[in-house]
């Protein structure tokens, strides 16, 4: 997936004071010269820089393939970078991988979750995995249940369960315990417009809370509506970043999305075809 | 140390659910086909009668359902599901929590043993039904739970390695369904040794399966003299785990 550099039009990245003058401890998450590579020579990531400051939201988004799993599973420690340094609160992903994730609570895009266990359980368990104690764990679970709304299926078997509803137990996984820092990869995608708004209505409250929040989405109005700051990722590589106002001051975000990236699709070419 | 218990525990109890919405297939993996086997065997090994006849033969055919049983638990169906968690994306939710993956694989294993010791008491239950009579004691039965227990490691390793390395779903559960029941049926654990072909001896001889059902019948004959196979099982329980445990990605490359 190597693109040749000279064939992106790279936006350069609108000076962010809060970047500048960030002091370390004002950082829940720094990336610095990230860059994967993996075994068959796919270049996934290629040098990113970011900082997710403490109680902010950064939404990532870039096309299918753009590497943004690849950027947020280097976060959470799943992958290990070619080069490049994460750190999360100041701890180093790579060195310490297993006190990262006791900060985190991570959606992965396209994780299963245990049909035959009941939903309480389901939470109750992994609060456990997390490191709390059985009691905690149980009053973890009971809060996260009523926090998504799901307190009323606590004793049904999440095999039972819509596809919305699934997605919220994935949601109330990373959410139980009350993490420092959630990482969302496309949590709403499959989702109906209402399901959607319970999500981000349920984000909003975590993130007003004091939680960090960094996720990846291909909805232009998620991006709008729950960051502070976003991020689009093109090819590997960062290629815009700031607030809303700072990227759209002459143009819309969906329009700027497709100027930076919309080159990589035929769109014209389809349109011709479909007339 | 209690943390990794308690995640061990917690691995074990979410897999444990599983067993009350799906008993059907455990029965069937842990008794029906060792059953089964043993009955076959009996039939084909010259009783007739599975009640009457050669105790010795009967002892034997027992010994190698026991290990049918603890290689069918172990291989086919620790190894399925740690198929299903890899591919069905349950695994990545293990993998985004502060655990470690020996905890993980330790869980598991754990209700592999519950498993395989549910199947081993309905077998020697059963047997009892056919008129088969063990010779077990107290020493004896204490001397055949680490021999469950060592078989269970040396299954769950090889299970791990298929586990972490199949391509797919259907390319994993093939190997492990053939492994686990073809490393019993190459094992000449229903026949003696003896009885197999050279070349088939020798490839016997790196088997768990054959040192398994060989101690597995001692004990139930009443003997204890199982130290050289107890040693060797141990060996490849360490083998076969620890090439399990390194070949084990806690998250897709």
């Amino acid at each position: 997936m190597t693109v040749p550099a000279d064939s992106l039009r790279v936006f350069e990245p609108l000076p962010v004071p809060r970047t500048s003058v960030a002091r370390p401890d004002d950082l829940a998450v720094s990336v610095r010269g990230l860059v994967k590579r993996y075994k068959d020579g796919t270049e996934a990531n290629r040098g990113i820089d970011l900082d997710l400051h403490r109680g902010e939201v950064i939404a990532i988004l870039g096309p299918n393939g753009a590497g943004k799993t690849t950027f947020l599973r280097q976060v959470t420690t799943e992958l290990r970078p070619t080069s490049g340094h994460v750190s999360v609160f100041g701890v180093d992903t790579v060195r310490e991988p297993e006190r990262v994730r006791r900060m985190m609570g991570i959606t992965p895009q396209e994780a299963g979750v245990f049909e035959s266990l009941r939903v309480r359980d389901h939470l109750e368990l992994f609060a456990r995995l997390k490191g709390l104690s059985k009691r905690d764990a149980a009053a973890a679970a009971k809060e996260t249940l009523e926090d998504l709304g799901l307190d009323r299926d606590a004793n049904r078997r999440v095999g039972a369960l819509s596809a919305g509803q699934r997605r919220r137990i994935l949601l109330g996984l990373a959410l139980v315990g009350h993490p420092q820092l959630l990482v969302l990869d496309e949590p709403t995608t499959g989702l109906d417009p209402a399901a959607r708004r319970v999500m981000w209505s349920i984000l909003r409250r975590t993130v007003a809370e004091g939680a960090s929040l960094i996720l990846s989405t291909h909805s232009m109005e998620e991006a709008e509506r729950l960051s502070d700051r976003i991020a689009i990722i093109s090819a590997g590589q960062l290629i815009a970043f700031g607030t809303l106002t700072e990227l759209t001051t002459t143009t819309t975000l969906e329009d700027l999305y497709l100027e930076l990236v919309g080159d990589r699709y035929p769109v014209e070419e389809v349109c011709e075809e479909l007339r | 140390m209690t943390r990794r218990l308690s995640d061990i525990w917690c691995v074990f109890l979410i897999h444990l659910e599983r067993v009350r919405a799906e008993a059907g297939p455990f029965v069937l993996a842990a008794l029906v086909f060792p059953a089964g086997m043993y009955l076959f065997a009996s039939a084909v090994g010259g009783d007739a009668a599975p009640t009457g006849g050669n105790a010795g033969h009967q002892l034997r055919f027992l010994a190698g359902s026991i290990v049918f049983s603890l290689s069918l638990t172990a291989i086919s169906w620790l190894g399925y599901l740690l198929l299903e968690n890899r591919f069905t994306g349950r695994l990545r939710l293990f993998a985004t929590l502060p655990l470690a993956s020996s905890s993980y694989a330790f869980g598991i294993l754990l209700f592999g043993l519950a498993q395989a010791a549910l199947g081993i008491a309905s077998l020697l239950l059963v047997s009892r039904v056919f008129g088969v009579r063990t010779a077990l004691t107290l020493s004896t039965s204490f001397l055949l739970i680490v021999l469950i227990v060592l078989m269970m490691l040396c299954g769950c390793g090889i299970a791990l390695v298929i586990a972490s390395r199949a391509r797919s779903f259907s390319e994993g559960s093939l190997l492990t369904d053939a492994l686990g029941a073809g490393i019993v049926l190459i094992a000449p654990i229903y026949y003696a040794p003896e009885s197999l072909p050279r070349a088939l001896q020798y490839f016997a001889r790196i088997l768990p399966t054959t040192y398994a059902a060989r101690a597995v019948h001692t004990t139930l004959a009443g003997g204890r003299d199982i130290a050289s196979d107890l040693l060797i099982l141990a060996f490849m329980a360490l083998v076969t785990l620890t090439v399990g445990f390194r070949s084990m990605r806690w998250c897709e490359d």
